[in-house]
């Protein structure tokens, strides 16, 4: 059984409406207008012990909603939901003992005093065992090198210290699920990595099942081993990384480097068919479907026309496909169409 | 008991913080012993007009109605609404709801915390006012003194089930700190810190004997001093159990639907 079950989840907020300046205040004060937002809008979703899900979506798509509910902080307005045998807001308790929450823009830990009595305090909370919290607080102290800190008040340290030691706050209990909230929004490269390798390692070790909202690419594939983008309420994609790159992201370009300008672009275009060439002085460059081409074929139909010097082969990108998503230039929910707009192909190039 | 354990850490923890801004803490305490001593002075010079008692106090005895009223406003002084108010409106509640704890108790538990340190302040201030000004009226009846400790008990309790039932108010409003003035406004009246209810006009004191304020200072006041009768001082303090059983379950009500607005139709 799916640790986390979810068949027509959907959450409708309700938006107070108000016109813009006095007037409109005055108005909404005596007539109050509300407009309902669909944040989540029937999302089915499945979730096995041990994955590691990367939930993605541009700002305001009902990730944070999502989690919410799954956490139990939200009641949704229609759909069911099942987190490990139990409807989490009515078991909110329940669940949160099985569960670990890290919000990447919100601490846990008690501001005032020694960060690790914001551990202690843990301890009490979930009824932790005292050995099973010996070790844990010793391994995690090592993992994330938290000894350094351990006795400064959490509102003293660093953003990457704090994060660190929100990670082993949310970790003490051993949760079965972690949901992590952007765990890595603005931290440095090092502290990035040291996160994504302990979180990795704790998905492998401890079979710690994951679900990890972020703006950041790296933490994907760092950490991910399944993706769901979510855009407008709606899940556009759920599937693992290759299979996006595999279904999406398709295209290859191949760059060459010329010794002279090519005399004609006729022969070369004649060869590729179904192939997009860019010329441009002394460089060429042709897209192509990597399922259609292997890029010796198309160096074999380019190579006896010109002379070439060099040339490097681009990868297609998570990042680009995932932004142009995002930007509504592609759209998972149909096949994307063979054509390319202007603006992938000036991406790609860059 | 087990399962107390962890807002007793949650309390430790709190008490903890008072002394991380202990500097805040002694401004704070300096502040109201001017308050108190203005006080003093204050009804010195009625008392001194009027020979004798007054209201049915003597002198002696208002001077720890007075000590009494100071101690009493000098605990549970770090929970307030507006500290409540914004952890609700900047969506720091979530924290606590992602989280295997009762949201009521652990704000309890936060501000039972330093309930003790502030205590023992106020004890040593109040001892050495009531020195400084010549003494104060004892209990007459060790009686009336374990009375008393189980009225300023129960005056605690009130005091949180009254802020927590109004920091509510902040799910409708952003005006936190106009809400808490307003409620501290009326506590100072209704409670009998500024004046004791006896003073005040019949339609008045009928009006503070329906509403729990008087459960803050008066009834616990005069249970110290011993200057209601047995079935009345039995009767007064049952009366604050039941405001504070009522306004713990009448807060928990609140919080329930007020946040079941919140998470079923948004913020």
């Amino acid at each position: 059984m799916p640790l986390i079950e979810a068949h027509g989840l959907t959450k409708q907020f309700r938006q107070a409406v108000k016109e813009p300046g006095l007037v409109g205040s005055l108005k909404h004060f005596f007539t109050r207008q509300y407009k309902d937002k669909l944040a989540v809008d029937h999302i089915d979703l499945s979730v096995e012990a041990g994955e590691s899900v990367a939930y993605l979506g541009p700002n305001g798509a009902g990730k944070s909603t999502t989690i919410k509910m799954l956490t139990g902080i939200l009641v949704p307005t229609s759909g069911s939901l099942i987190v490990d045998g139990l409807v989490p807001h009515e078991k909110r308790q329940q669940n949160a003992r099985k569960m670990g929450v890290v919000f990447g823009q919100r601490t846990q830990l008690w501001w005032d005093i020694p960060v690790i009595e914001s551990f202690n305090l843990a301890r009490d909370m979930y009824e932790i065992p005292a050995a099973r919290y010996k070790a844990n607080l010793a391994e995690f102290t090592e993992l994330l090198g938290l000894a350094e800190f351990m006795n400064i008040p959490a509102g003293k340290v660093s953003l990457g210290q704090r994060m660190r030691a929100d990670l082993c706050m949310a970790l003490l209990h051993e949760p079965k699920l972690l949901y992590l909230d952007e765990p890595t929004i603005g931290l440095d490269i090092a502290v990035k990595d040291s996160i994504r390798k302990f979180i990795h390692r704790l998905v492998e070790e401890r079979g710690t099942t994951v679900m990890l909202t972020t703006h950041d690419l790296g933490d994907i594939e760092d950490i991910c081993n399944r993706i769901v983008i979510i855009d407008s309420g709606k899940i556009i994609h759920d599937g693992g990384l290759a299979d996006l790159k595999d279904n999406y992201a398709r295209d290859r370009v191949i760059h060459f480097q010329l010794a002279r300008p090519p005399a004609s672009m006729e022969p070369i275009c004649a060869g590729l068919p179904a192939c997009d060439l860019h010329a441009d002085g002394l460089s060429l460059s042709v897209r192509f479907d990597r399922f259609e081409f292997a890029a010796g074929e198309i160096a074999a139909a380019v190579m006896p026309h010109v002379e070439v010097i060099d040339f490097r082969i681009d990868e297609p990108e998570v990042e680009d496909l995932i932004r142009r998503v995002y930007l509504g230039q592609l759209s998972l929910a149909a096949p994307e169409p063979t054509a390319d707009t202007p603006e992938s192909a000036v991406a790609a190039e860059a | 008991m087990r399962g107390l354990n962890k807002y007793f850490s949650i309390a430790k923890a709190s008490l903890e913080v008072i002394f991380v801004y202990r500097a805040g803490f002694a401004f704070n305490m300096i502040g109201t012993v001017f308050y108190v001593v203005a006080m003093f002075y204050l009804w010195q010079t009625i008392f001194l007009g009027k020979p004798g008692a007054l209201g049915g106090f003597t002198w002696p005895e208002m001077k720890a109605y007075l000590i009494v009223a100071f101690i009493l406003n000098s605990t549970m002084t770090w929970f307030d609404e507006w500290t409540m108010g914004s952890d609700i409106r900047e969506g720091r509640v979530a924290t606590d709801l992602a989280r295997p704890i009762d949201f009521q108790l652990k704000r309890f538990a936060e501000a039972i915390g330093p309930v003790p340190f502030e205590l023992v302040s106020a004890l040593g201030i109040g001892a050495v006012v009531a020195v400084v000004f010549g003494g104060i009226a004892l209990p007459a009846d060790p009686v009336h003194l374990a009375l008393f400790i189980v009225s300023a008990a129960l005056a605690t309790l009130l005091k949180f089930a009254i802020i927590y039932c109004v920091s509510m108010v902040a799910f409708w409003t952003t005006g936190m700190e106009g809400v808490q003035n307003a409620r501290m406004a009326v506590q100072n009246i209704f409670s009998g810190a500024l004046i004791p209810l006896v003073f005040f006009p019949e339609w008045l004191r009928g009006f503070a004997s329906v509403l729990p304020f008087q459960g803050m200072i008066s009834t616990p006041a005069l249970t110290y001093l011993g200057a209601m009768d047995g079935p009345t001082t039995a009767f007064m303090i049952g009366t604050q159990a039941v405001w504070v059983v009522g306004l713990m379950l009448f807060g928990r009500l609140l919080w329930r639907s007020a946040i079941k607005a919140v998470t079923i139709n948004g913020g």
